[in-house]
């Protein structure tokens, strides 16, 4: 099979998009180098406090005329932009991988769950609907009206550059706000591409920014008494001592979704003809740079003959994974995005060998790259047995392609174990017990959860959940949470004498 | 080769397809008596591919198991893209007889290894063998009339 062509020719130049117009930024250049091969495809703006200041006041005056645009006409526009987006379907997805690294099979899924948030979106006449109450006393009615309320920040993560800005973008505009995005300055391409289709579209200027940049960015956003609220996703640290506090200091709504740790639950009587490629599929896919991936699986039972199945069932088809190019059709992990990234899964796989862990498969040399690339970005898949709950490469969130395996007796302990960690964003149970799966899913504390499902991903309809250090806020990202995050409830009584 | 990618298998579809086309306009050239049931297959192959790619690029997410659904060797399914030159009609029917049969048996093949995994994907793999057996008994039709 082919390795599909490239959708990037030369160096793209990535400038901020304001007011409806592509402005150079004042700030200092940074390369963007594609992880498969070094090269430099795109120069990215690091933007200035001035700048962000300017984004907003654009989204500020341009918000009282959107907010009066009927939401039907707003839900028109998002239909040209979901148009526009399927249109340009291929090359979006392409650029995903170029920009991070990821395989084409996963930048075309990144694509469609971003577009299924536009298309969500779509329904806002109905989906913003308040509520009323006739009669409330004698001659006195009561309702209640959901009002947009200004300018949202929304703050994107390196490793879902296309998606992860559309859990929240499409709704806040969908409700009359206007937002200015920033994404990671890793991967600034895709929320480039985006905002070219914005335009095409025909949004009002000033309705959908978006501003590159690092920490000015952010802190000017986070600082800006004119910013209503802010979305982020990234890390646990950044999203629990800055993001969360310094909104709340401000009085600024938020959602800041941070890291995982998350744990696949494998129980004797599962299918493991349909369990290992979805673990495959959980621990090694987007090279392990997800929330949603799993970190570690705890094999339930002393079987020991079923844990030797297991485990050579895993490691079987772990040693048969393709690596290399994403846009290479054959390929099933590429490389982690840079090579401090790298770096770190590193120290997290020594780290367990030094606390105890036993390397089963060592993705650190012992792997080959199709193709002829460096290895400068790329790590094999790394699966590592005897794991205590209580190792770093249990308790903290290494967002690589390694799994750790840990055994434990019985199902009580399993979900202990799962529920002593400090992160709650995603397990799952691999079962086909009715009422072991039903179990898990009642007692287990975790935002979002897997029966026999690997990357437990909820739809653009459902919250993009999670609990404890992977979620600090209320209300969730997409789908109806979303519509709440992005209006006021603006009650009112009325009685005519 | 074996393909375990979804990326890798729908395009595999693809050319087979284009290359099962190739095969039907080819026998319509060769053999007039019956072109318009051959021309009629190769159109409906572009027709196939449509609505395989459609499926693909309906379900594709992050979420399901789009790089480790598939295990198909590909040297099982592959046939040549024209009839053997020199060859009778009747003979030519059991070439395209044995291609449909071995389409039949990647898509169904195709289609199992899936199930768990692709969503509307194995379905329409399924929906396509079916087609396809009914090809099946058209051409043995032609070949009882020659």
């Amino acid at each position: 099979m082919a390795v599909l062509e490239e959708p990037i020719k030369g160096i793209v130049e990535v400038k901020n998009y304001i007011d409806g117009e592509w402005v150079e930024s004042e700030g200092e250049i940074q390369d963007v180098a594609n992880p498969v091969n070094g090269k430099v495809v795109a120069r990215v703006p690091i933007s200035t406090k001035e700048e962000i200041d300017t984004a907003v006041e654009a989204a500020k005056a341009a918000f009282p005329d959107w907010r009066s645009t009927p939401p039907v006409a707003r839900a028109r526009s998002l239909f040209l932009l979901k148009e526009l987006l399927e249109e340009n379907f291929e090359e979006l997805s392409r650029v995903q991988t170029v920009e991070h690294g990821k395989t084409i099979d996963e930048s075309r899924g990144e694509t469609r769950r971003g577009i299924e948030n536009v298309e969500v979106a779509c329904g806002i006449p109905t989906l913003m609907q308040g509520y009323n109450s006739e009669d409330i006393a004698s001659g006195i009615d009561e309702y209640l009206i959901p009002t947009p309320l200004g300018v949202f920040g929304i703050i994107g993560p390196f490793n879902f550059p296309f998606m992860i800005p559309l859990w929240s973008a499409p709704y806040a505009v969908a409700t009359g706000n206007c937002v200015i995005i920033k994404p990671s300055s890793e991967v600034p391409l895709s929320q480039m591409k985006i905002a070219e289709l914005v335009d095409e579209a025909g949004f009002p200027p000033g309705v959908w920014n978006v501003v590159n940049g690092g920490r000015t960015v952010v802190n000017g956003m986070l600082d800006h008494p004119d910013i209503e609220g802010i979305t982020f996703v990234g890390s646990t640290p950044t999203a629990k001592d800055v993001i969360y506090p310094r909104c709340g200091a401000t009085g600024k709504r938020v959602i800041a979704q941070g890291g995982a740790s998350n744990f696949m639950v494998i129980m004797p009587d599962c299918n493991l003809r349909a369990t290992i490629p979805a673990l495959m599929t959980s621990f090694f896919g987007n090279a392990g740079q997800r929330c949603l991936a799993g970190q570690n699986v705890i094999v339930v039972g002393d079987d020991d003959h079923f844990y030797k199945e297991f485990i050579n069932g895993v490691v079987d088809t772990t040693k048969k994974i393709v690596i290399g190019n994403g846009l290479d059709e054959e390929v099933q992990m590429g490389p982690v995005r840079d090579i401090e990234k790298k770096k770190k899964i590193l120290s997290y796989i020594d780290s367990g060998i030094k606390e105890g862990a036993k390397i089963t498969l060592d993705g650190r040399s012992n792997f080959k790259i199709k193709g002829d690339y460096p290895d400068t970005c790329f790590l094999g898949p790394t699966i590592m047995e005897n794991v205590k709950p209580e190792m770093k490469i249990v308790t903290e969130e290494i967002f690589g392609p390694t799994m750790g395996i840990i055994r434990v007796k019985t199902l009580d302990e399993a979900i202990k174990i799962c529920d002593d960690n400090p992160f709650h964003n995603a397990d799952a149970i691999f079962t086909s017990n009715g009422k072991t799966a039903r179990e898990f899913k009642y007692r287990i504390r975790s935002g979002n959860v897997g029966i026999n499902i690997g990357i437990v991903a909820p739809m653009a309809f459902f919250p993009f959940s999670g609990m404890r250090d992977s979620f600090f806020g209320i209300l969730h990202t997409q789908g109806k949470e979303a519509i709440r995050f992005f209006t006021e409830s603006k009650v009112v009584i009325e009685r005519w004498p | 080769m074996q393909l375990n990618t979804s990326a890798s298998v729908i395009s595999f579809t693809k050319q087979l397809e284009a290359d099962s086309s190739s095969f039907y306009e080819k026998m319509a050239e060769r053999y007039p008596q019956g072109a318009e049931l051959f021309l009629a297959f190769a159109k409906e192959n572009n027709k196939y591919s449509t609505i395989i790619q459609r499926a693909y690029y309906g379900v594709i997410t992050d979420a399901i198991e789009g790089c480790f659904a598939f295990s198909v060797e590909t040297d099982k399914y592959i046939f040549e893209k024209e009839p053997t030159r020199e060859l009778s009609y009747t003979a030519a029917l059991n070439q395209a007889i044995d291609m449909e049969k071995k389409l039949i048996s990647f898509y169904t093949d195709a289609a199992e290894q899936s199930k768990a995994f692709m969503a509307d994907v194995p379905r329409t793999f399924l929906i396509v063998a079916k087609k396809r057996n009914n090809r099946e008994d058209k051409l043995r039709a032609l070949l009882k009339e020659a």
